[in-house]
């Protein structure tokens, strides 16, 4: 393919009128490259949760898109996240997942960083240096801005970024929901030891386009329905309240976050779920009992498989789990799974819900299984000469999203399709790859904060 | 060159440096490179005497008394 | 000559719970997964924890712990027949085309056999296994770690009643575990 070597990337690559992306964008390594420096460079990422960091001088090392990065919490309790890469002559500093340290000292010629990233000792420093280095220069390269917002930490390399919650928009309430207790309260997630990692052979936009809410794969999951790994014994999720419910996407237009979402009727409190443990079952229902008198008309929203642009996947319920597809190559992905629960769950339900997860998600669960085999043979067969010349379709439901989204009372912002009677569309997909087109375009961030009135740039 | 490994060394212990200065473990941060000791004597600058400083792994010479 | 039978008691078990991993491999392998199930007690636990990188000393943080943890595996004999069952429907696409397996087990040593070596009823044994995967065309996997077994008499058989899995790897380098270690 003919690159634009100015840009390093070609509009109309995405032709949302059409329905129509490129398979370029997925296997083409000067895409990937300009993606590194646009997209994961500029955009605000997941890093981890400060209950994997309760005590001053916990770290727990994570990576933003190919970069490795510690996030660790200093002396005085404050949380840094920090390039995992010394400052001297760039060995990774910190090779453990985990653990409680009062400095990161490099292997290589010993420079050594306080938690708080500052360069506290330099071997030789009076006899080699002369006493003449400035060490203030010379610490921890930190991100740009971090923020926890409700116990998760996210950040950004790009100073210019808007603030995190501005990022989000209004996608925030479906953030609370992965976030809150199941029983309305605020930031009472809580995340289970054992962190998935496994490396799948595809693009990272497979998983990411997937979890925003790909409701047209569901027939790839009929062998685990049949099977039956559903917390009551059938099927592979409890689907009472989703039976119930009107089916939406939900896309943040100007943020190009998404994700499928239900809505409950008024007055309508979720049919019984966990039938097989009595005691999640009570649990389920005194929280969402708790849920309804906290946050009134707010309790209808029920949770589901979303995406946070440009790599980090949401589900709030049926399984509890949150991931971050890194980027290690045009043809690798690195996923990381993050497992919650409710702080103040009783143990037996904590345990309960961890079976359920770990049958359900990752690489031994039943589900994800077969979305990772789908992605894999996906991407390979998208590579050749011949292949790139064809698009994907992505025409599903086109000019049917609606802006002023309504049901018995509540209203949804974004652009809504209610799928209760057309079961599918690829709304979200048409919002994460516009969102996309346009990280690839923009210069700076004063043309990506579109919200703000700037010049819009979309594919479109 | 001392053959001691710094790592495993309990705050607490004393410690003989290179230029003969004596010194007490505070904090040992456990990476086999650094120790934070506090200075007991020092021959060649008795002003650290009473300060805390970061210790490099090769200038422990010996343990103490 | 009581130590000379002792010695004896410890060849025979040590060959009798041999062949079982090897039996039990076999099937596996010859995809007889029903049968294979059938080698499992009731209340099997098939754990294979996560696998840190932690500093020399932090023993216990190198693993994620069984029953509260995320773990890769963590399940017993429900579960387990899930799976086979998964694989029999013919549309669970991660093995459909089914994977080509083989375990090899060896290092295989009895660990300590309960009430005794000459009448065993609980045997805990440890092994190493190479699992070489092939799917589809060139798909290939190799897992490579520690077996910690228990089995329980069962008859004049065995049954697998715990299997604790140590796979030498932190990052999974697979896409999947859609197979039984
Ligand atoms: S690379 Fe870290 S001290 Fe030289
Ligand atoms: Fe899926």
């Amino acid at each position: 393919m003919a690159m634009d070597d100015k840009r390093g990337y070609r509009s109309g690559l995405v032709d949302l009128r059409a329905g129509e992306v490129s398979r370029e964008i997925f296997v083409n390594e000067h895409i990937y490259a300009e993606e590194q420096e646009r997209i994961f460079a500029r955009a605000w990422l997941h890093v981890g949760h400060e209950s994997q960091i309760p005590k001053p001088g916990d770290y727990f090392v994570s990576s933003m898109g190919e970069e490795s990065v510690i996030l660790c919490r200093d002396r005085a309790g404050k949380i840094h996240v920090f390039l995992n890469s010394c400052r001297h002559r760039g060995m990774k500093v910190c090779r453990y997942d985990q653990g409680t340290t009062a400095v990161f000292t490099c292997p290589y010629h010993g420079w050594s960083y306080g938690t708080d990233g500052r360069l506290v000792g330099v071997p030789y420093f009076r006899e080699a240096y002369h006493s003449r280095l400035d060490k203030e220069k010379w610490g921890l390269v930190e991100v740009a801005q971090m923020h926890n917002y409700k116990g998760s930490i996210w950040a950004t390399w790009d100073p210019a970024a808007p603030g995190f919650t501005e990022y989000l928009g209004d996608f925030t309430r479906y953030l609370d929901l992965q976030l809150d207790g199941w029983d309305g309260r605020e930031g009472q997630a809580e995340v289970l030891g054992g962190i998935q990692k496994w490396l799948v052979p595809c693009n990272w936009k497979f998983p990411a386009e997937n979890f925003s809410g790909d409701t047209y794969h569901n027939i790839s999951h009929r062998s685990v329905d049949l099977a039956g790994i559903g917390p009551s014994g059938a099927g592979r999720r409890d689907m009472g309240e989703r039976d119930v419910s009107r089916k939406l996407h939900v896309c943040i237009p100007d943020r190009g976050h998404q994700t499928i979402h239900y809505v409950l009727p008024a007055g309508k409190s979720p049919p019984p779920a966990y039938l097989n443990a009595p005691i999640v079952a009570e649990y389920v229902r005194h929280c969402e009992e708790e849920r309804r008198r906290l946050r009134g008309e707010e309790a209808r929203l029920v949770g589901a498989p979303g995406e946070i642009f440009p790599n980090t996947a949401l589900l709030s319920r049926q399984p509890r789990t949150m991931a971050v597809w890194h980027p290690r190559s045009p043809h690798q992905t690195e996923c990381w799974r993050w497992f919650f629960v409710d702080r103040d769950a009783p143990t037996e339900v904590k345990h309960f819900l961890r079976d359920y997860y770990i049958r359900y998600s990752g690489p031994a669960g039943m589900t994800e299984q077969d979305d990772m085999e789908n992605w894999n043979y996906a991407h390979a067969a998208s590579r050749g000469t011949i292949a790139r010349r064809y698009p994907y379709n992505y025409d599903q439901g086109s000019g049917t999203a609606v802006t002023n989204y309504e049901y018995q009372g509540l209203r949804v912002p974004g652009e809504v399709i209610d799928l209760t009677e057309t079961q599918s569309s690829e709304q979200p997909m048409r919002n994460f790859y516009r969102r996309w087109a346009e990280f690839m375009e923009a210069d700076d961030w004063s043309r990506l904060a579109t919200w703000r009135g700037g010049e819009r740039k979309a594919a479109e | 060159m001392s053959a001691i490994n710094v790592r495993d060394l309990a705050p607490g212990t004393s410690i003989v440096l290179a230029d003969g200065a004596e010194a007490e473990i505070v904090t040992n941060p456990g990476d086999g490179m650094w120790l934070f000791a506090r200075y007991l004597s020092s021959p060649r600058d008795p002003t650290l005497v009473g300060q805390e400083e970061m210790i490099f792994a090769p200038d422990v010479v010996a343990l103490g008394r | 000559m009581a130590e000379r039978d002792a010695r004896i008691d410890r060849l025979l078990l040590s060959q009798e719970i041999t062949d079982f991993l090897y039996r039990e491999a076999e099937l596996l392998d010859e995809r007889r997964y029903r049968e294979w199930l059938d080698l499992l007690a009731d209340d099997v636990r098939y754990w294979m924890p996560i696998r840190r990188n932690v500093k020399l000393g932090d023993d216990e943080g190198e693993f994620t712990r069984a029953l509260s943890d995320i773990n890769w595996f963590d399940e017993g004999k429900d579960t387990l027949s899930r799976r086979v069952k998964q694989i029999e429907t013919g549309i669970h696409w991660a093995e459909e085309p089914r994977s080509r397996l083989s375990h090899l087990v060896t290092n295989v040593q009895v660990q300590g056999a309960e009430p005794s070596l000459a009448a065993p009823q609980d045997v805990s044994v440890t092994s190493r296994f190479l699992i070489y995967r092939n799917r589809v065309e060139t798909e290939t996997d190799i897992l490579v770690g520690r077996r910690e077994d228990q089995l329980r008499r069962n008859g004049a058989g065995w049954l697998l009643a715990r299997r604790k899995i140590i796979l030498d790897q932190n990052v999974l380098l697979s896409k999947n575990l859609t197979f039984f270690i």
